[in-house]
């Protein structure tokens, strides 16, 4: 079925860079003075996504005349979207999009947690990921064209939306891709009763009739059809014992990739996992390591 | 601010003199406040173990609450059911507690004020919350949120399939806050509480000791009204997990990580130090706020069952009847 669906996935594809290139972001930036101190400045942002629908993002930018090391967000699977973390923000520019749907960008379409991830999935045109992924390589573009950021050294942080927007867009030397939750999305539904992607389970078993259409649908975002254009060099926590974080798991991916990834065996530390990709990140982007334990230290060097 | 042992940390929280009564008056208000608890089933979130319900209820300033009922079926398992409670994070929505009802309990995912489903009256937004009105006790936003949470308890016992003797409280970061203040405040009805680094627990130590969010809204508004310092702490004090733990006689399970950049370590201890009631106190170096989740989830079940006693499910393989 892969394969006879490629063309129509490629195609699928062209259509959305078709659509977005013919629309003009018009990004406006609106300087937001509670979120800035001496170290930053944040703004809301405002640009035109697909189907002219009005998406928003946090920008935080560092004083000084950069040019800056830059980092996007791209959308997690939650309503609400905040600035990027301090630690970040106060390193490298930082881009929080806030894809359709979630809070800041949830007019006319106010996105139900659950519900958000079925909505219009037996067509691969009507579902609303189309829009959320188009939403987040908008923002991307938006990203590189302000006029600080360091084209050299920009990385994402995200699922595998983020592998999605690099595959599309290439320009991001770096990835640190959290967690699978397009590529095998049903296999991950299928061995799991845990939101988000019980929804998916909710869904087909209410309309087990709409499976094959459910399937096609989602087969568009799999990042397995984009996998070879992935360029940047991509960071994944990986546990072997998991089902959906092993080796077995990602390579069918990863062996794709123009770039060898990196693998992060999980301590299961959250913090000191955390500092570990911290440091990665900021090898790959020329900055400075900002670990977390810092807060066991002292957090004047780094307050205004 | 230099740091030194979490656990050596002088807490700076003061009790307001009328702190009792504060409290006293908004459960007064809320007695006066008719539930008319609504509840829809939702079945395409239902499984063959258990039903999904929609539900509503009325609140502080007449607000609708929204919320999520997740039940064991009687071909599952027979009621009664002991109750649970999942309390909410501060970004996070409320979740469907299924996976606690496929355990054997009637489990409420509580959406107080402001979240989804629960922000036609109210939204002060994510980040918004914890700054809402902060300016007055009386109009702070958590007086009517930490007011959502307790009447979720009040749903449970309008339920006849749960055993009001069998109630517990859990959740991690605000979900901990609101598992305590619950705790404190219904102590009648709360039999037991699991929870995870707690917030809103030292609420001016904790934004002098991070820059992350949500206590960084507090800097922020700090440095945009300085003056407004001192009025600020006075407020919170009405609202301080430190303040309501004294009246908590449940016992709890309290896990936190030892690295937590957002519910900073130190108002954790001091937490511990100040309850009274029976508290199994778990640390784990290197974890953040995820408090070493990967290790205590099961001891989080073993915690709940120990006291709620839920009754094993049946085999669903081979005792569920045939149309399962």
């Amino acid at each position: 079925m892969m394969t006879d669906l490629a063309p129509d996935i490629a195609r699928w594809w062209d259509r959305i860079d078709e659509e977005l290139g013919s629309l003009e972001a018009n990004p406006e930036f609106e300087h937001d003075a509670l979120r800035s101190n001496g170290l930053f400045d944040v703004y809301k942002v405002r640009m035109t996504s697909l189907g002219n629908y009005v998406i928003a993002a946090w920008l935080s930018v560092p004083k000084g005349d950069g040019p800056f090391p830059a980092i996007m967000y791209a959308p997690d699977y939650m309503s609400v979207v905040t600035p990027a973390p301090y630690e970040f923000r106060a390193r490298a520019i930082t881009l929080s999009v806030i894809s359709r749907g979630q809070r800041g960008a949830d007019k006319p379409y106010a996105a139900a947690f659950p519900g958000h991830l079925t909505v219009g999935i037996t067509d691969p045109d009507t579902y609303i990921f189309r829009g959320v992924i188009a939403d987040a390589i908008r923002s991307w573009e938006v990203l590189c064209d302000h006029p600080k950021v360091d084209t050299e050294r920009m990385a994402i942080i995200g699922t595998d939306l983020g592998l999605l927007v690099n595959a599309r867009r290439p320009g991001a030397r770096a990835m640190h891709l959290k967690s699978s939750f397009w590529y095998r999305s049903l296999e991950i539904a299928a061995g799991s009763d845990a939101y988000p992607h019980e929804e998916l389970n909710d869904h087909l078993r209410t309309w087990p009739e709409q499976r094959d259409a459910v399937t096609r649908t989602l087969a568009h975002l799999d990042p397995i059809h984009q996998a070879d254009r992935v360029t940047a060099k991509v960071l994944i926590y990986r546990e072997q014992a998991s089902r959906v974080q092993s080796d077995t798991w990602f390579t069918p991916l990863t062996s794709r990739f123009a770039t060898e990834p990196v693998f992060l065996d999980m301590t299961h530390f959250g913090q000191t996992d955390y500092d570990a990709v911290d440091a990665w990140l900021a090898a790959e982007l020329g900055m400075p390591a900002f670990p977390r334990t810092w807060v066991a230290q002292d957090i004047g060097a780094w307050s205004v | 601010m230099q740091r030194g042992q979490p656990d050596q940390f002088v807490s700076s929280v003061t009790k307001p003199d009328d702190f009792d009564a504060f409290w006293n008056r908004v459960q007064a208000e809320l007695d006066a406040i008719p539930l008319d608890p609504e509840m829809a089933h939702v079945p395409e979130r239902s499984t063959p173990e258990v039903d999904v319900y929609e539900i509503h209820y009325t609140s502080l300033g007449g607000l609708r609450i929204a919320g999520w009922y997740c039940v064991p079926k009687a071909e599952y398992l027979e009621a009664p059911y002991p109750g649970l409670a999942i309390l909410p994070g501060y970004v996070s929505e409320p979740t469907l507690p299924k996976s606690w009802a496929k355990l054997g309990y009637a489990a409420v995912g509580v959406a107080p004020r402001g979240k989804l489903r629960s922000n036609a009256q109210y939204n002060p937004g994510y980040p918004g919350l914890l700054l809402d009105r902060i300016v007055d006790e009386e109009t702070y936003g958590y007086r009517g949120f930490y007011a959502d949470a307790i009447r979720a308890l009040d749903f449970m016992l309008t339920r006849p399939e749960i055993d009001a003797s069998r109630i517990g409280v859990h959740g991690g970061s605000q979900g901990g806050a609101l598992s305590l203040v619950t705790s404190a405040l219904r102590p009648e009805i709360v039999k037991c509480g699991a929870l995870a680094a707690p917030y809103l627990t030292g609420f001016m130590d904790s934004a002098a000791l991070t820059h992350s969010y949500p206590y960084e809204e507090m800097n922020e508004y700090f440095h945009t009204y300085p003056e407004r310092r001192d009025r600020v702490r006075e407020v919170v004090s009405y609202f301080d997990c430190l303040n309501f733990a004294p009246r908590i006689t449940a016992p709890l399970l309290i896990y936190i990580g030892l690295a937590d950049d957002i519910c900073p370590p130190e108002t954790a201890f001091n937490l511990r130090d100040t309850l009274s009631c029976d508290v199994t106190f778990h640390s784990w170096p290197g974890s953040g706020h995820e408090a070493g989740v990967y290790w205590e989830m099961a001891k989080v079940e073993a915690f709940l069952a120990g006291h709620l006693q839920p009754a094993t499910p049946r085999n669903t393989e081979t005792d569920l009847p045939e149309e399962f």
